[in-house]
């Protein structure tokens, strides 16, 4: 899994590519400091191809942390398989989900 | 054109309650669930691509609607929170959107039209705005007219009140009555106001009196009479000398020997008074009872042999410290014993058992909750199939609907997924994982699970 970082309205949009699952969700909660900080960040999941009920787990407890500390998560460009997980596990009640990591991040910016 | 179609739980609210088990997106209007008719109107309309986004669960309408091929459109689903407007419902959706005129159907409506050729044109011609709106919802359109021209002088659909159970029965009615035509109902109609689908068998001396639309695999025994004005699902039987008028039957319902339905919504074992709107649950299966839909007999027997073997094993391992530390701990008043209702949505029925729990922690009590004694009863209930040995943590009949339980996938269980993979708990974190692994799981995934959720309460206890 690879973790790549960029920078939109002075939001960091933190974009994965991969499988987020169990073996890989400790590497990327060091992968980036934006992912335990307090400010609002975006995470595109365009690249992931495979979402397990840890990766799952690692989203909510980031955002409910971020949440805590006054900040927020938003996801971007879920693919059909990742879709069907938020479906089924109907987390797509705890999330603002864009379909496009710049709208997002703009949404964000302007609240 | 794009067409999005935004409706909510707060939408449908008034329907849920009469139809647990129905999604209300899916929910037949005149046997044609009610999606389809909005797809039916936004294709009408000029629509390419059209997007179902909810606040709610889509499964069940995607399983419908799937990519909409069989409409030669894309369907796509998205979804959003309770209290997005339709600014954050378009801006989540920007991509979708970008670059091309946009239709917004937002609220559970049902639009009625009869000219489908006039709604091209309006819609080809109209300039962006409001085109139809009531205190349930609007149509809203977007973008630069497509051609130029005059516009019909009155728009040739309208919004028809659908916010009550009656609204439902009566639409139902009237469509089948006045309006079949543009909506093209399910079923061969070989003659005017009468729809009959596959694999319909009536029986001697059975009757069927117009209008009438009748759905698949129904079966209508000897002497029994059909309508007027009755809409039968699919997967029906009315047995025996009965008469079925000016009612709606949903899909899997059985209706018993000699019993007049007139007036009346019928759902499973559910009769509803439409007027009134009170609905009863009927007791008695030879009167009213719901049949079961397919369901994958193979793949459920497989899993209940691996759950009863697992049950098995660990009612074989936890005898011993069961009958060595329980009475102990109940001369130390430890052992207590409450009594609950479950719901299992799988079965469709209430389980009422007892679950024991350990009161005061230390010492013995330690040891016997650190090897699940507290679960050692549940074990037998799970080798006999009433509940699986892996699951969702049972839930309170009381809080099921605030829940969210009505979702697939909620099984009542000995062990939770929640405790298996040790996630945070809290209701709503263990509901996302329960589901997840529902969806994901299979019989060898949930064995190691189990021992996983036992070894789990050991490692909690020894830390």
């Amino acid at each position: 899994m690879t973790v790549e970082e960029k920078k939109c309205h002075d939001l960091t949009i933190v974009s994965i590519n991969g499988s987020l699952e169990a073996s890989s969700v400790p590497g990327f909660m060091k992968s980036s400091p934006a992912l335990t900080d307090s400010q609002s960040i975006v995470i595109d999941l365009a690249g992931v191809d495979f979402l397990d009920s840890s990766g799952l787990g690692c989203l909510v407890t980031i955002a409910r942390k971020k949440r805590e500390q006054g900040g927020d998560v938003r996801l971007a460009c879920l693919n059909e398989k990742l879709r069907r997980v938020f479906e089924v596990t109907q987390a797509f009640r705890l999330f603002d989900i864009y379909d496009d990591a710049e709208s997002a991040a703009t949404t964000a910016a302007n609240k | 054109m794009k067409t999005l179609i935004v409706i909510r739980e707060k939408d449908y609210g008034w329907l849920s309650p009469f139809f647990p088990g129905v999604n209300p997106l899916v929910m037949p209007v005149c046997n044609k669930p009610f999606i389809e008719f909005l797809i039916d109107f936004s294709i009408l309309a000029g629509s390419s691509a059209i997007r179902i986004i909810s606040d709610g669960p889509l499964n069940e309408v995607e399983r419908y609607c799937e990519d909409g091929s069989r409409w030669g459109v894309d369907v796509s689903y998205a979804s959003i929170l309770g209290n997005d407007s339709i600014e954050t419902v378009i801006e989540k959706n920007r991509k979708y959107c970008a670059d091309q005129r946009l239709l917004i159907i937002s609220g559970y409506l049902f639009i009625r039209y009869e000219n489908r050729q006039e709604l091209r044109h309006c819609f080809a011609m109209a300039s962006g705005g409001t085109l139809a709106e009531n205190e349930r919802g609007s149509i809203v359109l977007a973008g630069t007219p497509e051609i130029t021209g005059q516009l019909p002088a009155a728009t040739p659909f309208s919004l028809v009140e659908f916010d009550s159970i009656d609204n439902y029965f009566r639409l139902s009615a009237e469509i089948l009555k006045e309006y079949p035509s543009p909506y093209v109902l399910p079923g061969y109609c070989n003659e005017p106001d009468c729809h009959i689908g596959r694999n319909v068998v009536i029986g001697k001396g059975a009757e069927i009196r117009k209008p009438v639309i009748i759905g698949n695999n129904v079966q209508i025994m000897k002497g029994a009479v059909v309508g007027p004005s009755a809409v039968v699902g699919s997967n029906v039987i009315i047995d025996r000398e009965s008469t079925v008028s000016r009612s709606i039957l949903l899909d899997n319902t059985y209706i018993g020997e000699q019993l007049e339905v007139v007036d009346r919504i019928a759902a499973g074992n559910i009769l509803v008074d439409p007027r009134s709107g009170v609905s009863i649950a009927m007791e008695d299966p030879h009167l009213l009872s719901s049949l079961p839909g397919s369901a994958h007999i193979g793949s459920g027997l497989f899993r209940y042999l691996f759950h009863a073997i697992v049950a098995l094993l660990l009612i074989l391992l936890l005898s011993l410290p069961y009958l060595m530390l329980v009475p102990l701990l109940k001369i130390q008043g430890k052992w207590k014993t409450g009594s609950f209702t479950f719901h299992d949505i799988r079965q469709g029925k209430n389980l009422r058992f007892v679950m024991p729990s350990i009161a005061d922690e230390g010492g013995i009590g330690s040891l016997a909750k650190a090897l699940s004694l507290d679960r050692f009863p549940m074990l037998f209930r799970a080798l006999a199939g009433t509940i699986a040995v892996i699951g969702s943590f049972p839930v309170e009949v009381s809080h099921r609907l605030e829940a969210g339980y009505a979702a697939t996938g909620y099984r009542p269980a000995v062990f939770s997924y929640a405790e298996a993979e040790d996630w945070p708990v809290n209701a709503e974190d263990s509901a996302i994982v329960e589901q997840f692994y529902a969806a994901h799981g299979s019989p060898v995934r949930d064995m190691v699970l189990t021992i996983k959720a036992f070894l789990n309460r050991i490692h909690s206890k020894v830390q």
